[in-house]
């Protein structure tokens, strides 16, 4: 085992990190500020690979045209869906509001697979982001260099946005206290309704690399990364950006990790170790790396 | 009565007006048994069943089997789970003059469904599990129109061996697929037997979509020259593109998981090179059944067919009438002598179907297919040894 | 239970019995499966309203116990000469054992139970969604392990060809056995400490009730009758593999549940026979109309309005007077459980 071999495993398991923390934040912030464990955000993921395909696709857009369009389409899906589905029951127990996103994944998926089939797509990104880069002893691809760069900016512009704005701040308000920021003036509703629009544009734009980076997308792409997504929120503490980032990392470069550091005979317990990973990180840490301990999780 | 009672009333009328009518004795009752609703099998499911339908229209619009009566083809879904693949086991074989079954293209859930048939004494034809234990593990109604993972796996052992001149591979399986445990296991033996190593074996999901561990394992490994990848459709465009980008060279070898339009879209044209992988003998042919086939197809659903599974469903329809013609009778207990005896079906797309020596797994050509530079093209056709 | 209680219970069952002694001779075999699965799905569902319902966790591991269920009884009553054909790596003193059905079943269910314990300990500190996802990576867990270790399980292929032995008798006997425990439960005082627990954790500590260990308790007999059910399951199904029980399933589960009202039995039990059936009645329309994927959406999209419109589930908490259903007194509104801020 090389140190250019084990570079190289790095290097994928940020990548693969990066993707995964973009999608985590989203998790992270609709569960900051509604105590909502999202289901349906896989399926954003799934609505912005395919938003990718069509604007990319059949439309000819310029690659960061697309992305552009790739935001836009994921914020408005979550914004939709919050309107639809979650604020009718806002105010029920934590619960109910988990079974209405388990409702709504089951009906984007069914509905894709009516309309669009569930045979497998792919698109064709622009020749420059598969052009090789040396990087050391390591090649990536531009493509892998775009893809953590993009998520590092997305990333460092929301916690700028959330920390020193107004808007951030008041939605930061309204996940404190719903009530309290209500009275200073907030208007909750439109608050809520940002952070699904945000996190479901982040969710989209990590379709988007999915898509471009495994060349390959299907209606029911989203499960395992959301899933997996919602691990690294959880290992990073939920409710909080930065930890849904570091939660991210931390689970991409574990799991190639433990594939690549590993005999090969172990690869085939790779969800088994994702999984089995999540229940001791709770255990050790319940409220997650960076998690508030003071929060009550009822 | 308020008006949704209406409405439901309505409703209920309409449901049971599409139940199928008691006196059915004039059509002849197929049952079609796909996952075409959900799951990874879906992108083969969908397409076979395509081509089930297909072939029964033909038939149908030709003026039918026996005398001009109609093929009646149920199909059901059964949604990527074996409880829905036995229950519709259970349905279809109670569809009142039901000839036989087709479905399925993956041997869990040929075994989930097909024993019903076995039980009930109606034949069960799989256009495409390959598994070659499945007549010996459900009995005498069942009947394969591809050929058994074996042949195929045997077929790729040899000309890797013989003709690309490997002596060490590695072995990538997806662990969570029979079809693809099967097909290396078959693999392995006979290249070993021949004389050749496997340097390391790799396993993986089907949901997995990051192989980049895998690939950096591949590249550290010294002396290897070639990669048996065993795997399902929806993964095998995903492994070329990853394996290629790492600047890896090496040829990729398959089975016929890798028929599929996926292998050179994903990857693109120009990774998309030095690729073999075994399927069933039509996407090479030019001409009679195959261009029939593509023809129709194309005409019926807008689209070529999109892999060898549309014309293994599509031949597997075209066994059942076969049968059903050569019996005179579309009863299920002559239906199974008359395709037990098939000796030549030369009607098939994917090659002439033949049980020889009391066998259910027909012996049946191999196509091996190179893929250069994004142009998938038959490379030979392996007629196995008996 | 009073002696009113009793004899109204033996009088339902031998309704039940009288109804399956009926069914076995007249109904086609496809109908008598479905009738099968309805059962099962009471057995699961009701059961997971132990865990569920009256203690407030939210647990989605029940396809994890039915796989583990599953598995164990199906190794316990194969005859040794299949396994020997079948699992030629199988260690061998499992070759040997060739247990009856009713003892295969309970192993089954007490594997899946003490799968339970141990996972239960550390992860039920936590709660809410917490536990909801360590439950779920269960699932992949179990499912790895049942796709990996392929001497006891055959891998991907699965256990096949097994015998039908799930008769609607055992059925009977066991949606029987998981309605007496769960009301005896309910309406003891260690169904009273899971309530109180599920509405306030820390008045029930104060008042004494050991809620770790209850909580271990409740997850644990919700999982042993989803071993059972697991084993019962493929018994029917005639097969089992690492992808019988998936977590659609915890969904199917989930929604009756809540449906039926979260704590309610009766709920429970109504909601896991309507849809089991309203999804076989949907089956032709989908076939007819190419439409496959709709009996989905049209339940999802039932479980989003009866969420929006009526949230506390058909019943509530409460089990409604058998009698007097549709009275209008029956219809008291239960405290909802633990809302959120």
């Amino acid at each position: 085992m090389t140190a250019a071999y084990i570079l190289s495993q790095i290097a994928n398991g940020l990548i693969l990190g990066s993707m995964y923390a973009l999608i985590a934040i989203g998790f992270s912030m609709i569960y900051g500020i509604v105590r909502l464990i999202n289901f349906a955000h896989g399926d954003i993921f799934t609505i912005g690979a395919f938003t990718t395909l069509a604007s990319v696709g059949y439309l000819n857009l310029p690659f960061p045209l697309a992305v552009v369009v790739v935001v836009a389409a994921g914020a408005a899906s979550g914004a939709v869906i919050e309107r639809i589905a979650f604020r009718p029951m806002r105010g029920s127990p934590q619960v109910t509001g988990f079974i209405a996103s388990l409702a709504v994944a089951i009906i984007l998926q069914n509905l894709a697979i009516l309309t669009i089939t569930a045979q497998p797509r792919t698109f064709q990104v622009p020749e420059y982001l598969n052009a090789l880069v040396a990087l050391g002893p390591i090649t990536v691809r531009v493509i892998d260099l775009a893809i953590v760069a993009l998520s590092v900016v997305l990333m460092v512009a929301l916690v700028i946005f959330v920390g020193f704005t107004r808007i951030g701040i008041a939605m930061r308000a309204t996940a404190e206290n719903y009530d309290v920021a209500r009275l200073m003036g907030i208007n909750i509703d439109r608050m809520i309704m940002l952070a699904f629009a945000i996190g479901s544009g982040l969710a989209a734009v990590g379709g988007l690399m999915w898509g471009s980076k495994y060349g390959q997308i299907s209606p029911l792409m989203g499960l395992l990364p959301g899933l997996k997504a919602f691990i690294a929120a959880v290992i990073g503490g939920v409710g909080s950006i930065p930890g849904a980032v570091l939660g991210g990392y931390v689970l991409g470069l574990s799991e190639v990790l433990f594939v690549g550091l590993l005999p090969p005979e172990y690869s085939g317990f790779r969800n088994a170790f994702v999984f089995g990973a999540l229940i001791v990180v709770l255990l050790v840490m319940p409220n997650g790396l960076l998690g508030k301990s003071t929060e009550t999780r009822a | 009565m308020s008006n949704w009672k209406v409405k439901f009333a309505a409703l209920a009328v309409a449901l049971l007006g599409l139940a199928p009518p008691a006196m059915a004795q004039d059509k002849i009752g197929i049952a079609a048994l796909y996952n075409v609703s959900s799951g990874g099998l879906a992108s083969l499911d969908g397409p076979s069943l395509n081509g089930v339908l297909l072939k029964a229209k033909m038939i149908n619009e030709a003026g039918g089997l026996l005398d001009g009566r109609m093929i009646e083809v149920t199909a059901i879904d059964t949604k990527d789970d074996t409880r829905e693949a036995a229950t519709a086991g259970q349905r279809a074989v109670a569809i009142p003059g039901l000839s036989a079954g087709i479905g399925h293209s993956d041997s869990t859930f040929a075994l989930a469904s097909a024993p019903l048939f076995q039980t009930a004494g109606i034949p069960f034809v799989t256009s495409g599990a390959t598994s070659p234990d499945l007549p010996a593990m459900i009995g005498s109604e069942m009947f394969l129109v591809p050929f058994g993972d074996d042949v195929q796996a045997h077929a790729m052992a040899e000309y890797a061996y013989d003709t690309l001149g490997l002596r060490n591979i590695a072995v990538w399986t997806d662990n969570g697929m029979d079809y693809t445990t099967g097909l290396s296991k078959y693999f392995t033996e006979r290249f070993t037997s021949l004389g050749g190593t496997v340097a390391v074996e790799d396993v993986y999901m089907t949901t997995d979509t990051d192989f980049s561990a895998l690939v950096a394992r591949l590249q550290s490994t010294a002396g290897v020259d070639g990669v048996f990848a065993s795997s399902g459709p929806d993964t095998a465009g995903v492994i070329v593109k990853q394996i290629r980008e790492a600047g890896i060279a090496l040829p990729i070898l398959a089975g016929d998981g890798f028929d599929t339009d996926l292998l050179v879209s994903v990857p693109g044209p120009t990774l998309a090179t030095n690729v073999y992988f075994t399927t069933h003998a039509y996407v090479g042919l030019e001409t009679g059944p195959a261009d029939t086939f593509r023809a129709a197809y194309e005409k019926e659903y807008g689209r070529p067919p999109e892999n060898a599974f549309a014309a293994l469903g599509y031949d597997a329809m075209g066994l059942v009438a076969d049968a059903i013609t050569r019996a005179g009778s579309s009863d299920p207990k002559a239906v199974t002598e008359a395709l037990a005896a098939t000796t030549n079906y030369a009607d098939a797309v994917t090659g002439a179907i033949a049980y020889v020596g009391g066998s259910r797994v027909p012996s049946k050509p191999v196509a091996i297919m190179q893929v250069e530079a994004g142009k998938v093209a038959l490379k030979t056709t392996v007629t196995p040894k008996s | 239970m009073t002696g009113w209680g009793a004899s109204l219970t033996a009088a339902v069952a031998a309704i039940g019995a009288a109804l399956i002694w009926w069914a076995t001779g007249a109904l086609s075999p496809y109908t008598l499966s479905i009738i099968g699965f309805a059962g099962i799905n009471i057995i699961l569902a009701v059961s997971l309203n132990i865990t569920n319902g009256f203690i407030g966790l939210f647990s989605l591991g029940h396809p994890a116990f039915m796989t583990l269920g599953g598995y164990v009884t199906a190794l316990l009553v194969m005859a040794p000469e299949r396994k020997a054909v079948m699992l030629k790596e199988l260690p061998e003193f499992l070759v040997a054992q060739h247990w009856p059905f009713l003892p295969a079943l309970v192993a089954g269910g007490l594997v899946a139970a003490a799968v339970a314990v141990f996972v239960g300990f550390p992860v039920l500190r936590l709660r809410g969604h917490y536990l909801a996802v360590a439950t779920l990576g269960l699932i992949f867990i179990v499912q790895s392990f049942a796709v990996n270790f392929s001497g006891l399980t055959r891998g991907a292929l699965g256990l096949s060809g097994l015998t039908a032995l799930t008769s609607l008798w055992w059925v009977f006997l066991f949606v029987a056995l998981t309605i007496f425990v769960a009301w005896t439960l309910k309406h003891s005082s260690l169904g009273r400490s899971m309530l109180a627990i599920r509405e306030n954790e820390l008045a029930a500590a104060c008042l004494g009730i050991r809620v770790a260990r209850t909580r271990v308790l409740a997850f644990a007999l919700g999982a042993f009758f989803a071993g059972v059910s697991g084993g019962l399951w493929v018994h029917l199904v005639t097969l089992i593999s690492p992808n019988s029980f998936t977590f659609l399933m915890s969904f199917q589960l989930v929604v009756m549940v809540v449906l039926g009202g979260t704590g309610s039995i009766t709920g429970a039990a109504i909601i896991a026979i309507l849809l089991t059936i309203t999804t076989e009645l949907l089956r032709p329309v989908e076939e007819a109309a190419n439409l496959f994927g709709l009996s989905q959406i049209i339940v999802a999209v039932a479980v989003l309005l009866v969420l929006i419109f009526r949230p506390t589930g058909l019943f509530g908490t409460a089990e409604p007077d058998l009698f007097r259903v549709f009275a209008k007194d029956a219809k008291r509104t239960e405290p909802r459980p633990n809302s959120n801020p």
